[in-house]
This record gives C-alpha cells, structure tokens and sequence, in this order.
C-alpha cells in the first residue's frame, strides 16, 4: 500500500463522488439555492434597499409593493431588507455553533473510538446522558444559566449538538481501528497520531461532512427558536425568530410579517437539509451501491 | 402585543415568604380544588378573560396587575376609591383626624365578616398594616408617615403620622394591595392561591394555568352582588380573547390588541370602551453619569425625539400625548407643553453642551414590550446625534435590579394606579426619593414636594404641586410621553360595569341579561 | 433463578435497565449542575430587588444552599426519587405540584399530535411504499423532506393566520381540559396539535416508507403473493403488519421528542403546559421549576425509550444480537 496509490484511489472516489451528486437534479437544485443563501449572508447589507433600522411610524404596515417587495413592520422599517439581514446573523450563529460542536464532538469522538476502553466508556455514557435531553429543552437550560444573546445561544446550540458529532466520529473511527493494518501499524510502534491523521481521520471525513450539512440545518432552526423565544438575538438587530414573535400581534393584518422570515428560514434549512441527503447518498457506502445500480440502469 | 405581563410599577422591594411550604410540603389550595369541577356557563356566570395569570394572590406581596384585577373582587381597603377617584368610606365607615394633625382614628363598619365567617376587627386591620410595615413589603413606602398603628378596641384603629399627611386616605385605599387580610390565612401560607378577604366575591377555585372561580359572598358589607359566579380566564392573546368575546363564550376582557381598537371600536357587538387612566410612561437619563447629567443634553434629547412616533407604535393612538405625570381628566393637571419636535434645536443644545457622541445603555424589558419598541425608535431618531442607542433586554425582575443599582444611562417604565400628586412626584424627584433612580436633584423641588406633603389647603397644594412637575419636566428629571388608556371590552349584556381611570377591575355592581 | 437471568431476554431487559439507571444518574447530576453553574449567587439573582436578609436566609435554607456541595447533592438525590423537586422561587409552591398541574395539557398535546402523525405516515407511507419509483413516490418523500424543515412553530403562527385569525373557525390559543368539555377540547386542540404533528409526519412518513418496502422484500410477502392472495390482503395482513413493528418503534421515540420539543409550539398557542412553564421560569430565573421541568421531561424521555426498546425486545428477538 503506496502513498501514490492512495492518493490516486481517494482522488478517483471525489471525482466519483462530485459526478454522483451532480446526476441527482435535487441535490443540485438544493445546492444552487445554498449557494445563493450564501451569497445574500455575505453581501446583505450591500443588497439591502434600506436600512435595517430606518423607522418610518406613518408607513407602518404597508403591504408588500414595488416598493417594499416584503412590505413594512410595525415600525416602517422594510422587511425585505430585514429578512436579508437577518440571514448574515442566523448564518453565523449556525457556523459558530456547529464549529463548536464540530471540533468538540470530533476530537472526544475520535480520541474514544480509538482509545477505547474506560475513556470511550466515560464518553459515551456523557453522549447518552446529554441525548437524554431534548435539544431546546438542553439549550434553554443552557441559557438560563448564561443570559439571553447571541454569543450564548452560539454556545448553548454548539454543546446541544456536541454528541451527535461524538457519536458520528467514534463509530467510524471504532470500525476503522480494528481494521487488520491499523492493528498491524500500532503493533509495529506507528506513532498514534500518525495513524490517526493517516488513517482514521480520512475515513471519517464522509459521515462527518454530511452530519455537519444536518448539524446546519438544525442549528439555524435552533437559532430561530431561542430567538423567537426572545433569548437568542436581540432587537433591534434582525433575525427570523425574532421577526415571526414581533409578528404574533399582526397575525390577522399583516400576512407578511409572518410569511416571509418563516419562508427565509423554511428554504435556507430545506437547502442544508437536501445537500446533506445528497451528501450521505454519495459518501455512505451502504447508499451508493444502490445509487450506482440505479445510475446504470 | 401577546405576552403582555402588566406589574404595578409602585412596587419595588417586597419580601419573598416561603410560609407555610417548605420543600416538598403540598399547598392546600382550598375547598373548591378537591371537588374541581367548572361552574357551569349559566346567566348567572360572567366570564372575564384577562391577559396573563397572577403570580400568587397575597394582595400585600404580589406586584402583578393580573393578581390585583382577580384580588379587586376579593378584598377591600378601609377606604376605596370611586369613579372620580375621591376617597369614600369602604370598611371604614368614618374618621376623624386630630386638630395637630397626626392621629387619626377609624371606625369600622359593623358586621363585617371575612369569606370564613370570622368577624372583621380592629386587630384584622392592626395586623395587615403592621405586616406591611414590619417585613418591610413592597408598599412599605407607603406607611413612611406613619409612627404606629394600633387597634383602640373592636372597631376602632388609631394611626399615628409624624407629620401631617393629607394624602393618608389615598396611601391606605389607593390599590388593593392595601388589603385586609386574615392572619390566619396569611400564616397559614394559603393566602398565595385562597386568600380570604371581605370582599364582593370570595376565592372558589384555582387551576393553575386555566382559571380562577370566584363565588358571591351572600353576606357583603355592600349588599350581596347580582352576578352568582366571576371566572376568570387567561388569555394572552388579544385576539382569541376578542374571538371569544363576540362568540359569546366571554363576557368581558382587557385582552385586546391595541393595532385593532380603531376597526373594533365600530363593532355592535361588543362594547368597547377606550377610557383616559392614570397611568404614563416615561424616559429617565441617568444623571449620575456623564454626558446625562448635563440638563442641556437631557433636554436636547427632549427635542430630538418625535413622541408622536412613539405613541403612535405603542398604543395605535388610544394614549394622549402629555409632557407631565398627571392626566387631563384629574383635578391636579397642569398646562404644559415646552418640548415639541425639533432637531434643529435639539441639535442646538447639544453643540452647547459639548457634546459630540456618545453610547446609550436603554434598559428595557421583554415584559413591556413597548419598551422594546420605543428604544428601537430611539436608536433610529437620536443616531443622526452621534447617539449609538445600544437595547438592553431583560426580564423585568432583572430589569428592576439594574435600575436599582443605577446600571442604566436610559430606560422607559410606566407608573400605574397613583392618585395623590404626591404619589406622582414626590418618591420619584425628590433628593435620595426611594424611586429617584435617575440621581435628580433640586433643592427647589425638594422644598416644594415637602410642603406638598403637609399642605392642608387644597388650592394651594395645587400650586405647590403645579410648580414642582413644572421645575421636573424643565430639568428632564423624567422625559414625559404619555398616558395610556385604558381598554376594555364586554359584552352588551353586561352591565354595571366600567373601565375605570385607576384600573380597578370591579364585578360587584355587574348585572347580566 | 440462574437459569432465568441466563435466558437471553431477560438478560437484554436486565442489562438494558441498567443502562437506564445509569444514564439517570447522569441526568440527575447534570441537573444538580444546573443550579451550581449559575455564575454569582442563584438566590441573590433569583431574588433581584426583592432581596432582604430575612428572604433570602429564608428561601437559602429552604432550598438547602447552604449545605455542602456533597451532601446538596445526595438530598437532591434522594429527594428528586421520592418527588420531591424542592420550591419555585418565584411563587413559593412545591415544584412537582406546579409540574402535575400542567403535564396533562402537555401529554394530551403530545399524544394527539403524534395520533394525528402517524396517521398522515401510515396513509402516506404505505402509498408511497407501494408505489414506489412511481412520480407520486418521489412526490412524497419531497414533501416529506419539505415537512422536516419548517419550524414547527412557524407552522403554528400559519394555521393561527389562517384558521383563527382570517376565517375564525378555531380558538388561536388557551387550553380546555377534556374532562371539562369534550368538544371545547377538541376546538382547542386542533391547531397545536396539527402544527406538530405535520412535522412528526413528514419523519414517520419516510420511516413509513421504508419499513414497508424492506417487509415487501422479505420473502414471506413474495410467497403469499405467489400464493395467489389478493393484494389487498397481502397489503394489509402481511406488509402493513410486519411494517408496523419499527414504525411503532419510531412513532414512540418521536411521541418523547415531542414531549421535549413542544416548548415554542405551546408558547405560540399559549398552551399552559410544561413547556410554557419552563419558557416563564427561564425569564424569571426560576431555578428549582427549570430543574424540575428539565429533569421530568428528561426523565418521561428515558422511560419512552426504554419502554420502546423493552417492547421491541420481546415482539422481535433479533435485536438482542446486536
């Protein structure tokens, strides 16, 4: 087993891989539309018409016109501009809370499941105990201990979805290190961490990438739940939680204030969600064989 | 505005008692809760639906408005207010005040008997303010005058002042959360969900999260009352509570979405009253803090925010613009209008002060939601200043802490339920006044709040009065924005009752059918 | 007796319990954690203005702060597994009376929500199953992957928007206990009960979905058929049947995610359940309900999944081997 060798068999799975994702027509409709969500958090405040803040009282509650494409709040201010906004705000909570849960998931994930023995049985009975919790319910506790803001609910969601990735990690790096040459290379004295980064860690990429596309989708309606709760982003900063509890006193009047921020977080999960199916069609073995039977017939 | 949580902002520092239950200990929760069964909806029923559920029913340490609009029903004060918020005897039937002014004598009214049946005496009345005073409860405050108060024989109790206090009959009667209670209930711990009191309507039942029976008291000092049964209900949410109004399974509510009082106010069927109240909402800069203690900033604020926008966005137009505390309707108004819109002068002051820009800490709080929305117009409207308004939003418990420790350069609150021009100014403005949170001082002021205090002459009160609030909003001790109204609706076959200035929500006089 | 223990499933059972108490355990310190991380003092914040000496030795001793950590621990132990939760800050009354008088709207919550899931996933499912490559297939499981990413809670502000708010047809908020008036229930429940349970269909629908055509695979369905039984009877006695045990499964794990994840939904329809009851403590720092609430819904988790687990355990033996 050459290191030439190897890097051609990974280099020829992605090229597989990239063309498998590419023959699903959801997959690249799904991932289109990601793209564009990205694209409106990075440039928002450049696309924006108006100003997130601008109060304007007499032109409250306008219906959605030429003029405001989303109407008005109860403020005046532009909705349109505001759901935009909003998109930087919920996007960065959920990269920073994934990251969060990424890095600490994967490290005691991966140190358990290759360890094994008393520390993988500490850390997964913690992973069982913290499943024991319903994900709102653990954040909610979370915060009830650190405040309401943004910077909690970052960490509140990033420990909420932490075992996940500890779970995730710990199974492929368990079924990677009782393969006969990882046996074989620690017997022979391979520095572990050698090993780890040679051998555990690329075969644990797959699963991870796609638990993280999941993980996404999740933090952001996380995110706009504590927020519509009032103890995740606060006023007058935008985010679409907290727009839909602004618009619970407008239900019968004001249509939009409603439709729109849920609209803009029902796509933006849907998105992460589809490429994280896409994802684990291509990546998890076990789906990919019936993919590719299907792709010949 | 869903979640609305009204507290009566003249309470501030009550003691939290844990009477009666220790861990674990179960609560009994009265005689109605083991049978529980909901009175059935008859004609002899009125369903009231208020916004939001008490957080327990001792009169004396609860400071929510939901708390005292089920208590009005339940409890009675030595003296009450009546429609024009006068005084008028209640289970007092009449006193007298010595000629130095400091003793004055009650006598109660005879027969009077608590919801259990035990007799109402002096000691009752004794006990309730003694408590008051003693654990140092929330409207302690109000019983600073008093030097003692001691039960003379059955039905007479004696109230000792150090000085002079015209204003006495509103302390002890302005709110329910002067009750007399029941020692017994009170030590007993049941107070907190079946209080016993004298009152129209006695406690039947409480489940929590649902509804509070009441049941008449046969036996009430003021004649038995028409209506057999009050439920209240909790519905937050303003339009379900309208819904249900007009389907009939309601028959009276102050659960109403202020954006629709202007297209329901043309509705036959239901009667919707918007009426002027007591209540109003204010700005306070800290004044212990550079640049707010600069009466030229404070006053540039003044001209640099459009209080038009923001009643407009809190209250659709049913609050009145007014620059002072006191309303319009009450004997103790005063003309005054020296603040308008107007940046340029705005603008003007702050270049005299040297100032430049600052950061604002607003202090509002999720339970008043039109804190929120104000300190969003705020941070628009005072950015073009250099003014970087930053909304602190916190639960009103925690809010109350900040305020207390002088953690705030702005906040906005409303005072509820005063009638005395001294419960309006003197606490609030006063030199090291207990809700003087903003730090004013004026010598002046303080001199024409004291002599408020002893002054007997009713005319000349007014004047001494007239020129404090005048001296307040000039310096911008309190930034002044409105009185909000206060909006019910019931059902055209109630009758009986009314939306009263002070809030009171009183069922004793109702009639259906 | 030996014997018995040896027998695999009471082995599995009895292994499986243990497992449980041991996570309980966690659960409970977790728990216990909670009120120890608060930064600062927990009674000194809980109190907030309403602090005086007398208040606040009276509620530290009642809440038994002022012990060692130790041994706060082992009375919260012990008092937490005879029911005893300790008092609410805020209203002075025991925490577990506060959680029995609103568990019912949650579990009724909770129960019709999942009927109401599992009905959509059933009917779905199995059409989807049975029609499987079809265009309508994929039709399902899009919608279904369209119904895992709406907010649950935004889905409830549009039933209210529509049902409530535009045609007036049912009550937006407030709870009617069934035992009040059966029909007021019924109209009260509705709404919240739909605005979970849509989302709980979309997932049972794939699991639905799946379960049925990994039944229609098995080989006993492909002996009935070549038996000449009808479809319909193939469908229902066979697939429907077989498929039924890992959607029951499914459906049980989902009725205690609900449980948990019912917070927003109740705070939009103003349902006086648990989860209203924790969202009003967490604003009032009410510490002891906050506990109270994490550790039964914590708890009634567990017990589900243990219960599932257990119940599958003896319907299909194979588990065991893995």
């Amino acid at each position: 087993m050459t290191t030439t060798l190897d890097v051609e068999h990974i280099d020829s799975t992605r090229i597989a891989s990239w063309r498998l994702l590419l023959s699903n027509p959801v997959t690249v409709v799904s991932t289109v539309v990601l793209t564009l969500v990205l694209i409106v958090a990075v440039f928002a405040e450049t696309i924006a018409p108006y100003g997130i803040n601008s109060i304007d009282v007499p032109g409250a509650l306008q219906a959605p016109s030429s003029a405001h494409w989303f109407g008005t709040d109860d403020l005046g201010r532009d909705v349109f501009s505001r759901v935009l906004v909003a998109t930087t705000v919920s996007l960065k909570v959920a990269v920073v809370s994934v990251a969060i849960a990424f890095v600490a998931g994967v490290t005691a994930g991966v140190i358990a499941g290759f360890m094994r023995g008393w520390f993988d049985t500490i850390i997964m009975r913690v992973v069982d105990v913290m499943f024991s919790f319903p994900v709102i319910l653990l954040a909610l506790a979370i915060i009830a201990i650190l405040g309401p803001g943004v910077g909690t609910t970052m960490v509140a969601i990033g420990i909420v979805y932490t075992p996940i990735f500890a779970r995730v990690a710990r199974a492929s790096a368990l079924s990677i290190s009782v393969e006969p040459f990882v046996q074989v290379s620690r017997t022979m004295g391979v520095p572990a961490p050698y090993i780890l980064r040679k051998h555990v860690l690329p075969n644990i990429t797959a699963p991870v990438i796609v638990q993280t596309s999941l993980s996404l989708a999740f933090a952001i309606l996380s995110e706009a739940s504590l927020s519509f709760l009032g103890l995740g982003v606060q006023p007058p900063d935008p985010s679409w939680g907290r727009m839909l509890f602004d618009a619970q006193a407008f239900l019968g009047q004001a249509w939009w204030l409603s439709v729109f921020p849920g609209a803009a977080i029902f796509v933006t999960v849907l998105a992460f969600n589809l490429v994280g199916d896409g994802l684990r069609d291509v990546l998890d073995p076990k789906q990919r064989s019936i993919m590719e039977a299907r792709a010949k017939k | 505005m869903k979640t609305t949580t009204k507290i009566i902002a003249v309470t501030t520092a009550a003691v939290l008692t844990l009477a009666g239950c220790s861990s674990g200990e179960s609560v009994d929760l009265g005689d109605g809760t083991s049978d529980a069964t909901s009175a059935p909806a008859s004609s002899d029923t009125l369903v009231a639906a208020i916004g939001g559920e008490p957080d327990q029913l001792d009169p004396h340490i609860t400071s929510a408005y939901f708390s005292f609009e089920v208590l009005e029903n339940v409890y009675d004060t030595l003296v009450e207010p009546d429609d024009s918020l006068e005084m008028q005897p209640a289970l007092a039937e009449s006193w007298d005040i010595s000629d130095d002014q400091l003793t004055w004598t009650f006598t109660l009214r005879q027969g009077v008997t608590f919801h259990d049946g035990s007799p109402l005496t002096a000691d009752d009345v004794a006990y309730s303010y003694n408590r008051i005073i003693n654990d140092a409860l929330t409207t302690s405050w109000r019983f600073a005058a008093v030097e003692s108060v001691t039960a003379v024989d059955n039905s007479t109790v004696e109230i000792k002042v150090s000085q002079p206090t015209p204003n006495l009959l509103a302390l002890i009667g302005g709110y329910k959360g002067m009750a007399i209670v029941e020692q017994s209930n009170v030590e007993s711990g049941d107070i907190t969900t079946n209080p016993i009191g004298t009152g129209p309507y006695s406690v039947a039942e409480y489940v929590s999260g649902d509804h509070i029976t009441l049941t008449a008291n046969p036996d009430y000092w003021g004649g038995a009352p028409s209506v057999d049964t009050v439920e209240f209900r909790f519905i937050s949410d303003g339009n379900t509570a309208m819904t249900a109004l007009k389907n009939g399974e309601i028959d009276w509510t102050d659960s109403i979405p202020v954006q629709q009082v202007e297209s329901l106010t043309g509705d036959d069927s239901i009667n919707l009253t918007v009426a002027p109240s007591t209540d109003y909402w204010y700005l306070a800069m800290n004044e212990n803090r550079a640049p707010w203690n600069d009466v030229r900033v404070r006053q540039a604020v003044a001209y640099a925010i459009d209080r038009d926008a923001i009643l407009q966005a809190t209250t659709y137009g049913t609050g009145v613009l007014n620059q002072l505390a006191i309303p319009e309707q009450s004997g103790w108004y005063t003309e005054y209008h020296k603040y308008s819109y107007d940046p340029a002068k705005a603008q003007q002051l702050f270049d005299d002060a040297g100032f430049t820009g600052a950061t604002l800490d607003f202090l509002a709080t999720s339970d008043y939601p039109e804190t929120v929305t104000t300190g969003q117009i705020l941070a628009d409207e005072l950015k073009p200043y250099g003014i970087d308004v930053q909304i602190r939003t916190l639960d009103f418990a925690t809010w109350l802490d900040e305020e207390g420790s002088g953690n705030f350069d702005m906040f906005m609150l409303s005072w509820l339920g005063n009638l005395d021009p001294d419960d309006f100014y003197y606490a609030q403005h006063r030199t090291g006044g207990g809700f003087n949170f903003q730090g004013y001082s004026n010598p002046e002021v303080d001199a024409l709040l004291d002599a408020g205090r002893t002054e007997t002459d009713v005319a000349a009160r007014k004047e001494l009065y007239a020129q404090a609030a005048t001296m307040i909003a000039d310096d911008v001790s309190y930034l002044y924005l409105y009185n909000p109204a206060v909006i019910q609706a019931w059902s055209p076959n109630l009758t009986g009752v009314s939306a009263r200035a002070d809030g009171a929500i009183r069922f004793r006089d109702a009639v259906q059918g | 007796m030996g014997a018995v223990l040896k027998h695999p499933t009471v082995a599995f059972l009895s292994r499986r319990l243990l497992h449980s108490a041991v996570v309980l355990l966690g659960v409970l310190v977790v728990v216990f954690s909670l009120l120890q991380l608060v930064p600062g003092d927990p009674i000194r914040i809980a109190l907030g203005t309403r602090y005086t000496e007398a208040s606040y030795e009276a509620l530290k001793s009642a809440s038994g702060l002022d012990r060692p950590l130790l041994v706060q621990f082992f009375s919260y132990l012990g008092n937490s597994v005879t029911g005893d939760l300790g008092v609410s800050f805020r209203s002075g009354q025991p925490v577990t009376e506060l959680l029995m008088n609103r568990l019912p709207a949650t579990l009724s919550l909770a129960l019709v929500g999942i009927i109401i899931g599992l009905v959509i996933a059933l009917v779905v499912g199995i059409w989807a199953a049975l029609h499987e490559g079809t265009v309508s297939d994929a039709v399902v499981r899009i919608a279904s992957q369209f119904g895992v990413s709406i907010p649950d809670f935004w889905m409830g502000l549009l039933l209210i928007t529509v049902f409530s708010a535009t045609f007036h047809l049912l009550p937006s908020s407030g709870y009617v206990a069934l035992t009040d008036d059966p029909w007021q229930w019924l109209r009260h429940i509705i709404l919240p009960a739909s605005a979970v349970g849509l989302v709980a269909g979309a997932i049972l629908t794939r699991y639905v979905r799946s379960a049925v055509l990994e039944v229609v695979s098995m080989s006993y369905v492909r002996t009935a058929k070549s038996k000449g039984l009808s479809r319909r009877v193939v469908t229902f006695r066979h697939i429907v049947r077989n498929a039924l045990i890992p959607v029951l499964t499914i459906a049980g794990i989902q009725f205690a995610t609900i449980l948990g994840g019912v917070i927003v939904v109740e705070v939009v329809f103003a349902w006086p359940g648990l989860g209203n009851l924790v969202y009003n403590a967490v604003a009032t720092r009410d510490y002891p309900l906050i506990q109270g609430t994490v550790l039964l819904i914590a708890v009634m988790f567990l017990a589900v999944n243990l219960l599932v687990d257990m119940l599958y355990a003896v319907v299909d033996p194979r588990i065991r081997l893995s």
